[in-house]
């Protein structure tokens, strides 16, 4: 399989502070794979991602050891441009990206800045709000709608640039339960379409777990947990004390687990169906 | 019964440029209660706590704060003492230049002494946890949970009986949120306040509050305890919000599970208590 992201011994240091952000990183992400990232708050998160994407060390200054690879260029050596096509990111704040009068300026605004032609252009701004269901806000000025809406235009104008990798950095954490809905739902059809890799840094673990083919903790810096989702829970305690709730059927079916209410060698559940099935057999289990 | 605090009747209101917001709500808030008030944007919620403290006043109905009727005329610097409202963003009520001014501007500004002003930013800062060595401080160079410390700090200075906080934790990881949600409960059980958190957290909402007021397009769909709230998800769903995930395994398994579980621990004492019975 191919890798979309090598990250080898990767150090960061923001300039006039005493302490690296990012100690000795090392991750794989297989292309066209899940990756879920979580951890406390001033962990790294949202460092990291600055290095897949290149904004580190390009953007900011500091002390970088260590390599990022992106399909095997070095982020370090690679030019903006050609980052902005491979890679694209989106932010907590979406108005941290608008410079637009509408939104469908704003969508097309990176799609001429690469060159594309007026018929590629129109299919990518077609495919992008359809995904993100914006069809509708496409005349509207990007400051004139919702929180929820503004994150998915920021979403449809990296999803437009048909990067291979798209990088979510806490989409959901600034607006309401319905418009999180949204960002999931656009996040799953994502990974149906199963041709880009995506990572994606959220608290929300209840939502984001039935997506994520393998979950990351980070943890003062370091990458101290990487496995699939049911693998990941298996110790609630410990994520716990790392400032990391995973979702409460997850820690109840460790609970089961440790009453010996369920086998062994059955999995932690990732959603709510699968915690009712695993219920089920515990309930079975306990009463026979 | 305790004592009304807040009496909400019949109360309607109607943005000035038409658009209906609340309509026919009846609530009475009492002593040292913990409330939250659920319901997806557009349901109501920040429009009705604004007409709490008289930051927005009745359309129709009457608002009622400790005997003040809230559309009664020069009566707002009686209200910011009875009842006080924390912003979701620290940032859009923080404008002072140190931290002592923000917390002594309330004190000031409803003209209580200098001797007065001092004590209660005193102790306002000591319950809120705001330290005298950051007084100096501009508050922007405090970090969030900290600024809001001093949000919640400068409200405190002002005594009032009821605290709003609007959202106390997006956008904060789990120990934050945890951080901020035993300091409001502490204020709720040590000094006898009544909170209400207008929230989107579910899982902290069965936490935390004794009482749900779950509204939606302007009306109140459910006000009582919050094990009876969280039970009828048929209706919740009008509003777009779901119990907790582990009140859902409950309900989808019910019976032998109950209905009504809050927490995870709860649920491990109703298995057990399942598998007895069989």
């Amino acid at each position: 399989m191919t890798i979309a992201v090598a990250i080898k011994d990767l150090e960061w240091k923001y300039e006039n502070t005493t302490q690296f952000a990012l100690r000795k990183v090392n991750l794989e992400i297989s292309e066209n794979t899940f990756l879920g990232i979580v951890g406390a708050n001033e962990q790294g998160k949202t460092t990291l991602v600055s290095c897949i994407k290149g904004l580190i060390p390009h953007s900011f200054n500091g002390v970088y050891r260590g390599s990022v690879e992106v399909f095997g260029q070095a982020v370090k050596e690679t030019s903006g441009l050609h980052l902005a096509r491979e890679v694209g990111l989106v932010f907590a704040d979406p108005e941290a990206q608008f410079t637009a009068m509408t939104v469908e300026e704003e969508l097309v605004f990176g799609l001429e800045n690469v060159g594309y032609d007026i018929n590629k252009i129109r299919e990518r701004l077609e495919w992008a709000a359809e995904v993100t269901q914006i069809g509708n806000l496409l005349d509207k000025s990007p400051y004139d709608i919702s929180g929820g809406q503004k994150q998915r235009v920021a979403i449809a104008c990296v999803l437009a640039m048909d990067p291979r990798i798209v990088i979510m950095d806490e989409p959901t954490s600034m607006i309401d339960p319905l418009g999180k809905q949204f960002i999931f739902d656009i996040l799953r059809k994502l990974k149906e379409e199963g041709n880009r890799t995506i990572i994606v840094v959220e608290h929300n673990i209840e939502q984001l777990a039935p997506l994520s083919d393998q979950l990351a903790l980070i943890h003062e810096g370091q990458i101290v947990k990487v496995a699939p989702p049911d693998e990941f829970f298996a110790d609630p305690q410990s994520l716990i004390a790392q400032g990391v709730y995973p979702p409460e059927v997850a820690i109840f079916a460790g609970w089961l687990h440790s009453q010996g209410y369920l086998p062994d060698a059955s999995p932690i559940p990732r959603d709510l169906a699968e915690a009712v099935a695993a219920a089920q057999t515990a309930l079975k289990m306990g009463s026979g | 019964m305790m004592a009304a605090l807040i009496e909400i009747s019949r109360l309607d209101y109607v943005y000035l440029d038409g658009t209906p917001a609340l309509f026919d709500v009846n609530v009475t808030i009492g002593e040292q209660e913990f409330i939250a008030f659920i319901g997806q944007n557009g349901s109501g919620k920040t429009t009705f706590s604004k007409c709490l403290n008289g930051l927005l006043r009745p359309t129709n109905g009457s608002v009622t704060v400790d005997g003040i009727d809230t559309r009664s005329k020069g009566v707002i610097k009686q209200l910011v003492t009875k009842v006080g409202y924390v912003f979701q963003n620290p940032d859009h009520q923080l404008f002072n230049d140190s931290v002592e001014r923000e917390i002594a501007y309330g004190p000031r500004n409803i003209g209580l002494p200098e001797s007065e002003v001092k004590a209660r930013v005193q102790e306002a800062a000591a319950v809120a946890g705001v330290g005298p060595d950051h007084f100096a401080t501009h508050p922007f160079f405090l970090t969030k949970g900290l600024r809001q410390r001093v949000a919640i700090a400068s409200i405190l200075a002002l005594k009032p009986r009821t605290i709003i906080v609007d959202e106390p934790t997006t956008g904060q990881d789990m120990p934050q949120s945890i951080e901020v949600m035993n300091f409001l409960q502490r204020l709720w059980k040590e000094e006898g306040h009544t909170i209400i958190i207008i929230t989107h957290e579910m899982s902290i909402v069965a936490r935390y509050a004794q009482r749900v007021i779950a509204l939606g397009q302007g009306r109140v769909l459910l006000d009582g305890p919050t094990r009876e709230v969280f039970s009828r998800p048929d209706i919740l769903k009008q509003t777009f919000v779901e119990p907790p995930q582990i009140t859902r395994l409950g309900q989808a398994l019910n019976p032998p599970l109950p209905r009504d579980v809050l927490t995870v621990e709860e649920m491990q004492i109703a298995f057990k208590g399942a598998l007895k019975q069989h």
